[in-house]
């Protein structure tokens, strides 16, 4: 089984919370809100768990998705539930009423957010990311490419079920990179989801950290 | 590998089997995945399984997660629970969407398609009939069993329910 250690685990959280800096202050520029980040986590977790890391297995909830190469290989998920969402994207076209459904508008503008704090977050871990032993494809300073994102609304489990399939046909337990918002100082349900392939975890692992 | 919302309804979770006789509701969430859910109609009881990958490769655990140890393992906790031997099993399958097929061609859709052929070479070989399935596209899928009727219904968000 592919199981970082604690110390692999905490190096890899420092490096997430550079990422989580920029991210954060790229979202308060974006929204013109003051974003930071309440609660970030590098932490390696089993199937029954993971599932629900977006919220109850069989609630709806939306993710714009996009997969990430030259680094981690693997998929970045930006999620939320309903009204979290369309939150956001009314502070984003600074709309008075609420918004109650998911029109291309809305879920152009959710993409667009995922774009700007993916690429913040990518964009800063690359600088700061060490070089694996076998010297491939993970050197330091490497270009990290994103997909442009895609919006998906389905229930939680579906969602993480297709987001970890790669990891889980290797492992039984997963690593994730779990991130939470404040928004205006008030929790809000976004999460951001850094979810590496078998190949990549693997390569995570062999990282000695010395 | 499965949890009770309350004593009728058991979430069989990814990964999970779950087992239930006479009454109650057994489910299980799906996206890439495979439900398969055993009824033996006479005794009203049914297993599910929630089975994530086709081949087990000798893995002995966890022996729900793969669709060569799941069935089995299925079979004989229905058997546990029944207290009968020989039992007349048929089946109902679920699953195997590729939910991001139009930009991630690949692995998952393989992975899903995978499965559907293991598990439908799996009841062939124990001579189990699948009476009705669900399967494939793009979607996630609640699958829902009801115990006493063997009915199956498959909720898709935005579509109508379709029962098995």
């Amino acid at each position: 089984m592919n199981t970082l250690s604690e110390k692999q685990l905490h190096e890899l959280s420092s490096i997430v919370r550079v990422g989580m800096s920029e991210a954060s202050r790229s979202l308060t520029i974006w929204l013109q809100r003051d974003v930071h980040v309440a609660t970030e986590e590098v932490k390696q977790v089993s199937l029954e768990i993971v599932t629900e890391l977006l919220g109850p297995g069989d609630m709806t909830i939306c993710a714009c998705w996009m997969h990430i190469s030259g680094g981690i290989n693997g998929k970045l998920l930006f999620g939320f539930d309903d009204a979290s969402g369309l939150k956001l994207c009314d502070a984003l076209l600074s709309r008075s009423m609420k918004s109650v459904e998911w029109g291309e508008l809305e879920k152009s503008a959710a993409m667009e957010t995922t774009n700007i704090i993916g690429c913040a977050f990518l964009n800063a871990i690359a600088q700061v990311f060490p070089k694996v032993p076998d010297g491939q494809l993970r050197q330091k300073d490497a270009t990290w490419i994103p997909t442009p994102p895609i919006f998906v609304r389905d229930f939680a489990a579906s969602i993480m079920q297709f987001a970890m399939i790669d990891q889980v046909s290797e492992s039984d337990r997963v690593l994730v990179v779990e991130i939470q918002f404040t928004i205006d100082i008030t929790p809000v349900n976004w999460r951001l989801l850094l979810i590496p392939d078998a190949e990549s975890l693997k390569q995570l692992v062999g990282i000695p950290y010395e | 590998m499965s949890k009770s919302a309350d004593i009728d309804d058991t979430l069989v979770a990814m990964a999970g089997i779950g087992v239930a006789q006479h009454r109650g509701t057994l489910r299980t969430l799906l996206g890439s995945c495979i439900g398969v859910a055993l009824f033996e109609r006479k005794l009203k009881l049914v297993g599910l399984t929630h089975i994530v990958m086709p081949d087990s490769m000798g893995r002995e655990q966890p022996v729900g997660k793969y669709a060569d140890t799941a069935i089995p393992e299925a079979i004989r906790q229905m058997k546990r629970l029944s207290g009968v031997l020989h039992l007349s099993l048929s089946a109902k399958i679920a699953g195997g969407a590729n939910m991001f097929a139009h930009v991630s061609p690949g692995s998952t859709n393989a992975i899903g398609d995978q499965n559907v052929a293991a598990v439908e070479k799996i009841l062939e070989s124990l001579q189990i009939p699948t009476l009705g399935k669900h399967l494939g596209g793009t979607a996630g899928r609640r699958m829902v069993i009801d115990v006493e009727s063997g009915y199956v219904q498959i909720h898709i968000l935005g579509k109508s329910m379709v029962q098995l």
